[in-house]
């Protein structure tokens, strides 16, 4: 008798999964919740849940309850390509969303071609993610080009800086915006210099004092996570800025809770990039999202990569609802034709192959400036609040 | 010049701060032979409980220094009497136990804390303009003054001190320092509270400078790691000088070779004294 109710119990445990399996369609998630930038696991994780809270609102995906499963990349390429293939080959989900590390996505990318999994890429700006002409990859947000581009190049000329030192660590991101900056930095003939800087630095007083020679008035700083927190602080003791500038060239890092702690007064008149600003709603699910969001943690979003994955969960569910099935092919062919509104703007993927807007849909982008402590939109100048503060 | 001189002066400051972690691991190995890979996460424990105790309690910053200190020496009692005891004369042991150590506090240090840096309160802030030459951080000084203090105070209990004696009896022959009345559990309990106090020490000083998250112990424990084997396994003038030269050669080298490449001067250093002087610069030659 014993032995007949363990196994029944068994039984029940073994099948209890595939009983689930059957009523729920999983999406994977690849992106760091642990290492240098595990606050962005954080911003996900949010993000992850406000996009499922909307979604199975509204029914599912195909009639079944939308699932993630969030795979840990630590932001190291080995362990991003191996999360992503326990996604492909243990969970079996049809699409994987994610990723905000450039090292690790590029070597997802891999992955993802080999079993011919859909990726669609959120916050992992390199070039080559999209320019590699992959067939099963997409990215809904900024790639380096775009941004230096379109954003920052003409904010440094437009607000007539004659002298710019780039400062960039060791990462895939770092090195391809910074050799994009000095590629337009070159062409509208401003003087620079590029300083290469450690992933995990802490100390940069030597670098600082190595800047300061050069006397610049602005410096992009092409560092992420905690570090970028060390570069501002020092950077005032130093008594580089806020004579010169800096631009925070990836955004989030300026946002976090603990920015203004660890800055002290040396945050005032920082410039980042951002995706995201409480006054700035181009459509109505931007106001939406805010909502939930506000409703869900009691606080207003600050890192914008909550929205970030937000929006490519939200791409995702649509194509495959339009492709009314699990299969790569299908769900490849409805990304192509997407045409989808989401916080950011109407997604539509470039469709011409060779260059880094294949596949790509890029939101638009702001420059900010922490002026007494708000956050004013300084560029571009449709969605300006305020006038470019400079120190003296 | 004045740049030169910037890139000794922070050269010298971190070199003495990196000592008071270094001599903290120095201690275990040298008394207790016991290599602690856990070293960092004590380091990050420490900012973090001084974090906590002066902006979450309230408290004055000094005194949750101070108390933030005394938390850590106490876990490093109890960690001795719990799991490091029962591992004497094993040193594969210990070393396991230690580095099972470090991957669990750094995981429950990402549960507590949260990923995001905390950076306690400065004591003082803004800048001096030194010789009238460059500006430094007048935290950075004041960081550099209390850990001076530190070290006057650890060359004391270590040289001039009952206490002292015993430990470097116990670090020399611990059968013929028991045979003499010396309770060598008891040192070792207070040898590795105090290696974790060191770590502490180090850590409460450096936070405000560079706040602690859970995922940067790893480069704290090899920092010091990097300067006992410099300065010779157990020498406390070994790890001053140690602490001192990398601090130097990581910033000149920063300065003058290229900043992309600051931490592996530490490992070229380290590499050139494991092959021309293993013991150390003042280890003894076994």
């Amino acid at each position: 008798m014993k032995r007949i109710l363990v196994l029944t119990f068994i039984m029940l445990f073994a099948l209890a999964p595939l009983a689930w399996a059957q009523s729920t369609i999983k999406i994977g998630v690849v992106g760091p919740r642990t290492g240098p930038a595990a606050a962005t696991g954080k911003a996900f994780e949010e993000g992850i849940a406000i996009a499922l809270d909307h979604l199975n609102a509204k029914g599912g995906v195909l009639g079944k309850k939308l699932e993630v499963v969030f795979e840990d990349t630590g932001g190291v390429p080995e362990k991003a390509a191996s999360g992503f293939e326990r996604l492909a080959t243990r969970e079996k989900v049809p699409i994987v969303v994610g990723e905000s590390h450039s090292s690790s996505a590029l070597a997802e990318i891999e992955v993802a071609n080999r079993y011919k999994v859909p990726l669609i890429i959120c916050e992992a700006w390199h070039d080559d993610i999209t320019k590699k002409g992959y067939k099963y990859v997409f990215r809904a947000g900024p790639a380096n080009s775009g941004v230096v581009d379109f954003y920052i190049a003409p904010f440094v000329k437009e607000n007539g800086f004659k002298k710019v030192a780039i400062v960039r660590e060791n990462s895939d991101w770092g090195a391809g915006i910074a050799e994009r900056s000095e590629m337009n930095l070159k062409n509208m003939n401003i003087p620079f210099t590029t300083l290469k800087v450690e992933r995990e630095s802490k100390d940069f007083y030597t670098e600082l004092t190595k800047i300061k020679g050069e006397n610049p008035d602005i410096i992009l700083a092409y560092i992420y996570g905690t570090g970028l927190h060390f570069f501002i602080a020092q950077a005032n003791e130093v008594g580089l800025s806020p004579k010169g500038l800096i631009l925070d060239g990836a955004g989030p890092p300026s946002l976090w809770d603990s920015f203004w702690k660890n800055v002290g007064n040396a945050g005032e008149l920082e410039l980042f990039m951002s995706s995201m600003h409480e006054n700035v709603h181009l459509t109505p699910t931007s106001r939406k999202f805010w909502d939930d969001y506000k409703k869900k943690y009691g606080k207003d979003p600050s890192d914008y990569k909550t929205r970030s994955i937000y929006n490519v969960i939200l791409i995702a569910a649509d194509a495959i609802n339009r492709s009314k099935s699990t299969d790569a092919e299908a769900i490849v062919a409805a990304l192509e034709k997407t045409n989808l509104e989401v916080t950011t703007g109407t997604v539509k993927f470039g469709l011409k192959q060779g260059t880094y807007e294949y596949h790509q849909w890029m939101p638009p982008m702001l420059v900010v400036q922490w002026q007494g402590k708000k956050q004013i939109v300084v560029y571009p100048k449709e969605a300006a609040m305020g006038a470019l503060k400079k120190g003296r | 010049v004045a740049e030169f001189l910037m890139y000794l002066t922070n050269g010298v400051v971190m070199g003495v701060i990196n000592a008071i972690s270094a001599i903290g691991v120095s201690l275990i190995v040298g008394i207790m032979k016991v290599v602690n890979f856990a070293h960092g996460e004590i380091y990050i424990f420490a900012g973090y409980f001084s974090y906590h105790l002066s902006v979450s309690l309230g408290l004055p910053p000094l005194l949750s220094m101070v108390l933030a200190i005394g938390l850590v020496f106490l876990f490093g009692l109890v960690l001795e009497r719990t799991l490091i005891r029962p591992t004497y004369g094993d040193e594969m042991y210990s070393l396991i136990i230690t580095f099972v150590l470090s991957i669990v506090l750094q995981n429950l240090a990402l549960l507590i804390f949260g990923p995001y840096p905390n950076k306690p309160p400065n004591l003082v802030s803004g800048a001096v303009n030194l010789f009238g030459l460059f500006h430094y951080g007048n935290q950075r000084l004041l960081s550099f003054l209390i850990s001076i203090g530190i070290l006057l105070f650890i060359f004391y209990l270590i040289k001039k001190t009952w206490f002292g004696k015993s430990i470097r009896a116990v670090s020399q022959d611990r059968g013929m320092s028991s045979l003499m009345g010396v309770n060598h559990f008891r040192v070792n309990m207070f040898a590795f509270g105090l290696g974790a106090a060191l770590a502490g020490a180090a850590g409460v000083i450096l936070a405000p400078i560079f706040p602690v998250t859970p995922t940067g112990s790893s480069s704290v424990s090899l920092t010091a790691f990097v300067v006992v084997v410099l300065g010779g396994m157990g020498s406390l003038q070994g790890c001053v000088v140690g602490g001192l030269v990398l601090g130097i050669i990581e910033n000149l080298g920063a300065a003058y070779i290229s900043t992309m490449y600051r931490h592996i001067f530490a490992f070229i250093i380290l590499i050139m004294v494991l092959v021309f002087r293993p013991w150390g610069l003042y280890g003894q030659k076994t």
